[in-house]
């Protein structure tokens, strides 16, 4: 039973500088994973993601602390402590996005750790959000307009 | 109903005494709470109990032999567990997915105006 860790990487379309962007601001996180995400992007920084409608019962908060903002080539954080806590190997998962040139675009690794201690409860939690929403269903209406509202940005 | 056994199954599995239990398990294919406790840092009576969670849960079984109960890893629940950790391994795809199609987006509206 080896669940220490879990890794992946993908090839993007884009330059390290704007993928950086995507994996580290809130406002491009509430994109792609949490409904909510406050923290200020910085090593050190703490914050929360929130999952579900903040005003439902069923919401979740979890706090968020920043530990390497080095752009563009690496953010991490540690998640899944309480927000009263400081972030610790003990109380919490490391994930780390490693952002590597590759021709005109970048590999971005992503490592995620801690399993062993904190794994069983993010997995609940993950289990928990996916019984309210089911990934691309609840992602894809909100990707188009998020998109071309880039492109239409001054 | 399915969300209760899952809570039951994740409470099991959420212990790391009851993990080490398992690992044991695995390895030896069986054991009683007295060759269990031999090798784990708690008595007898604290194996008993964490038994009796996994059990419930469903992730083991017991036989009777003689005065002891052997207990074995029920592979089928077993392999449930790892399935739904392994689910976090999949969301972990969807999420880089989406991450891949906002960084392209952006970049592609970059593109589109050059800087003066």
């Amino acid at each position: 039973m080896e669940f220490g860790s879990i890794e992946r990487e993908i090839h993007v379309d884009a330059t390290p500088e704007v993928v950086y962007e995507v994996v580290s601001t809130p406002e491009h996180l509430r994109g792609w994973w949490p409904d909510e995400a406050e923290f200020e992007s910085a090593p050190g920084g703490t914050g929360t993601f929130r999952f579900g409608d903040g005003a439902s019962p069923d919401a979740h908060v979890v706090a968020l602390t920043v530990v390497e903002a080095d752009p563009p080539r690496r953010f991490s954080f540690r998640w899944m402590h309480e927000p009263d806590e400081t972030a610790t190997p003990g109380n919490s998962l490391l994930i780390t996005f490693d952002l590597v040139p590759s021709g005109a675009g970048t590999l971005l690794r992503l490592t995620e750790t801690g399993f062993r201690e904190q794994g069983w409860e993010a997995a609940v939690l993950e289990e928990q959000y996916r019984d309210h929403v089911t990934g691309w269903d609840h992602y894809l209406p909100r990707l188009a307009p998020y998109a071309s509202g880039l492109v239409q940005a001054p | 109903m399915s969300v209760i056994v899952d809570d039951e199954l994740w409470s099991a599995v959420g212990d790391p005494i009851r993990r080490r239990m398992l690992d044991l398990l695995l390895t030896d294919g069986g054991g009683t709470a007295t060759t269990l406790s031999e090798r784990l840092p708690v008595t007898r009576q604290a194996v008993a109990k964490h038994l009796g969670v996994l059990d419930r849960a469903g992730l083991v079984h017991a036989t009777p032999s003689g005065r002891e109960r052997i207990y074995a890893v029920d592979e089928a629940q077993f392999a449930r567990a790892v399935a739904q950790l392994s689910s976090v391994g999949a969301a972990w795809d969807a999420r880089l997915r989406r991450i891949k199609r906002i960084a392209e987006a952006i970049q592609l509206s970059r593109d589109s105006r050059p800087e003066t």
